[in-house]
């Protein structure tokens, strides 16, 4: 059962609360902290009274413990199950980590349990050797902070020699692909992994100065008619992005959604999937994208 | 009257307003008809508790809107995962739960019920002003609970019952798997619980189009893998935005299609009572009950292969077995010279169907499909460059033309602005 008291954030707070009491001299403001950071908002108003007014028998008011040791608890029937489903994940190689022994437990799911139906068809090669060795290198140059150099193809066909910081790993569900995020790189912030040609650690003197790059953001204003259960499609389909909504009547809503400028082609044809449905009312400029696009397509004969 | 708990016992009454403020957000306390104030009350205050900093409200004259608004490429774990971490116990089961793995302390310490017992109330209990009184049917039951569970052994040796803490699982060198999947694989959540109990540092990873809504369907998406697995019927409960009332049906779960483009899941069944597949909105079950197996499963299962190579999205048409009614669907477009990317998005997007060049600047996909409206989305975005259409089903193609007049207006196009 996925809902269950022993996966839950007070269970996990009192074990860190017992171990922290058992391992130093503490005080309560260090047990407060514990709170704030393992459980929820209101979550200081009920565990430190609960334990000290003996209901819950853990710990004493002067704050000691009866118990004896660090609490632990073996992995559920439940969490082998996932983690035995997860180890038969094609992607799980690029990791080259060896997985307890879970021989006796049946998975969760399986591949064929599943089907993710509309990724893209090019996703990364993420069973290529040299494609796992490359993600290995990154990803323990991002876990050290260290650089690393690799050789690269740019759009122009030009190759390109880059040193740089990975910051961290970006994956698309819909791209089926890893980006690598840098720090240091002048020109370019984000690339594509599969788009790497070899790639190593360096080991030289030279530093990169500089984080991540951040990144502009801009915002629609959108107003939605909700015909042929447009409503739920939009406002599912755009879930994933900051968002606020407002019901101007029956039928018609208002919705603004706050996005990266880098992706706004393809933010262009997510609202042209919805038709007459979605009208983009602000900002100008990306209204005139759509209004290009389709003076575009009147002109391409279709009767 | 029972008092406000940010603890709760039943996870479905959460769900929907979930739903409803993540990804509606718009609803007042006053839309919330079927539900009492009180309760809208509660829920709200419960999720502000679970979700901080994610909730958000405006007010409008209609009144305060509170709604959920996640980026969800700024954030490295999904959110929603909290609201599965909030179950409420007694007093009793969070004592006895630490007590016994104390008790229990290594997987070679074994005791029976009453040498249980015997130490919970002389080296724990006897230190308290009013000690708690466990009996030895409320510990055993415990006790088989966390059998069921896999966390507790159960050795029979005679008449008597030994228990011991299950042996632990090397967690060590799969923290970047765990978290990568638990926000990859489906009932992710489950990772995000082992995620809670080794100590991770920094991770390496954030997402990208990363829908996080189906978070909380994790519980039904369980229990059909759990039927998919043993090969089992199961009813369950369907309750669809169209219909009042919650339906109960008798089905056969045969594969969860999970879409990374809408953030929508569903499930492809067999109900053997009208013999034919249908999907369903997994968001839209709830209480699934494990019934017999079914000697049918590997051959439904086999039908449902040979049934997607002809789905572009989930949608059947209520497919009876044997029985093939297929729309088909054509449309050509145009790409200049410099456009090699569009030829490339036709054939890394299409899901079935072929590609087929007709000229340097033109080129044609054409698919047979159950539901043709299933692909107007997906052609709209080629908008600028359809030359040509040609779906057998008029009425479907006609519509789509249609819209795009009504976009032509829309925007104005011929009109001073579009000029």
């Amino acid at each position: 059962m996925i809902f269950s008291e022993l996966y839950s954030a007070y269970y996990n707070t009192i074990a860190a609360i017992i171990t922290e009491i058992l391992e130093r001299e503490t005080s309560e403001k260090a047990l407060q902290k514990i709170i704030a950071e393992r459980a929820f908002g209101e979550s200081a108003l009920t565990i430190l009274p609960t334990l000290k007014s003996e209901k819950w028998q853990l710990v004493h008011p002067d704050m000691t413990t009866p118990l004896g040791h660090i609490p632990t608890m073996p992995l559920t029937f439940l969490q082998k199950q996932w983690l035995k489903a997860v180890s038969l994940d094609p992607r799980v190689k690029l990791f080259g980590v060896e997985f307890p022994d879970l021989d006796d437990v049946p998975p969760l799911f399986t591949p064929d349990d599943y089907y993710v139906y509309d990724k893209y068809s090019d996703g990364d090669p993420f069973e290529d050797e040299e494609y796992i060795r490359q993600f290995r290198i990154i990803l323990d140059a991002i876990r050290r902070q260290t650089q690393i150099k690799f050789e690269m193809v740019n759009r122009k066909g030009a190759t390109m020699f880059v040193r740089c910081r990975p910051v961290r790993l970006e994956y698309s569900e819909k791209d089926d692909k890893f980006r690598m995020i840098t720090a240091g790189w002048r020109t370019v912030s984000t690339v594509n992994l599969a788009k790497i040609q070899s790639c190593a650690h360096y080991s030289g003197d030279k530093q990169v100065s500089g984080e991540e790059k951040s990144v502009q953001h801009k915002t629609i204003t959108v107003k939605l008619i909700d015909e042929r259960n447009a409503l739920e499609r939009f406002m599912l389909h755009f879930a994933h992005f900051e968002k606020q909504a407002e019901k101007l009547d029956r039928k018609t809503y208002l919705v603004k959604i706050r996005y990266v400028q880098d992706d706004e082609t393809e933010m262009v044809i997510r609202i042209l999937s919805f038709g007459p449905m979605a009208e983009v009312l602000e900002p100008e400029s990306f209204r005139k994208l759509i209004i290009e696009k389709l003076k575009k397509q009147k002109n391409c004969g279709l009767k | 009257m029972s008092s406000y708990s940010e603890r709760i016992k039943n996870f479905e009454k959460i769900r929907a307003y979930m739903r409803e403020f993540y990804v509606y957000g718009f609803k007042s306390r006053d839309d919330y008809q079927t539900k009492s104030a009180r309760s809208y009350d509660d829920e709200r205050r419960r999720l502000e508790s679970w979700l901080g900093d994610h909730m958000s409200f405006v007010r409008t004259p209609e009144g305060k809107t509170v709604f959920l608004s996640i980026d969800s490429r700024t954030i490295r774990h999904n959110p929603l995962y909290s609201a599965w971490k909030t179950r409420s116990f007694t007093d009793g089961d969070i004592t006895l739960h630490f007590l016994l793995f104390d008790i229990l302390n290594e997987p070679s310490v074994r005791k029976t019920v009453t040498e249980i017992l015997r130490e919970i109330d002389e080296n724990y209990l006897a230190g308290f002003e009013t000690p708690m009184m466990f009996d030895e049917s409320t510990v055993r039951k415990k006790l088989r609970e966390y059998a069921d569970e896999g966390i507790i052994l159960m050795e029979k040796e005679g008449r008597k019952v030994y228990y011991r803490r299950a042996a632990d699982t090397d967690l060590s060198g799969l923290t970047d798997v765990l978290h990568y999947f638990s926000e990859t694989a489906p009932c992710g959540v489950i990772g995000s619980f082992i995620l809670d109990k080794v100590n991770t540092d920094t991770d390496a990873f954030t997402f990208k189009h990363h829908y996080i809504t189906s978070a909380i369907d994790s519980g039904v998406l369980a229990a059909l893998f759990t039927a998919m697995r043993e090969k089992r019927a199961v009813e369950i409960t369907n309750l669809s935005r169209r219909k009042d009332q919650p339906r109960c049906n008798r089905i056969v779960p045969l594969r969860i299609f999970i879409s990374v483009q809408s953030g929508r899941q569903h499930l492809l069944a067999y109900l053997p009572e009208y013999n034919h597949f249908q999907s369903y909105r997994v968001d839209y079950l709830s209480n699934v009950r494990l019934k017999e197996p079914t000697p049918r499963f590997d051959e439904l299962r086999e039908e449902l292969e040979r049934i997607q190579s002809k789905m572009w999205g989930v949608s059947i048409q209520r497919h009876k077995w044997n029985e093939e009614s297929l729309e088909h669907v054509e449309f050509t477009i145009h790409v200049e010279d410099d456009e090699d990317f569009i030829v490339r998005r036709l054939e890394r997007e299409k899901r079935i169907g072929t590609v087929e060049k007709l000229d340097e600047h033109t080129y044609r996909f054409s698919a047979d499909v159950y539901d043709s409206s299933e692909l107007i989305p997906w052609i709209r975005t080629f908008i600028c460059r359809i030359v040509q259409m040609d779906f057998s089903h008029r009425a479907r193609e006609n519509q789509f033309k249609e819209d795009l007049e009504a976009m032509y207006r829309m925007y104005g196009i011929g009109t001073e602005e579009g000029k």
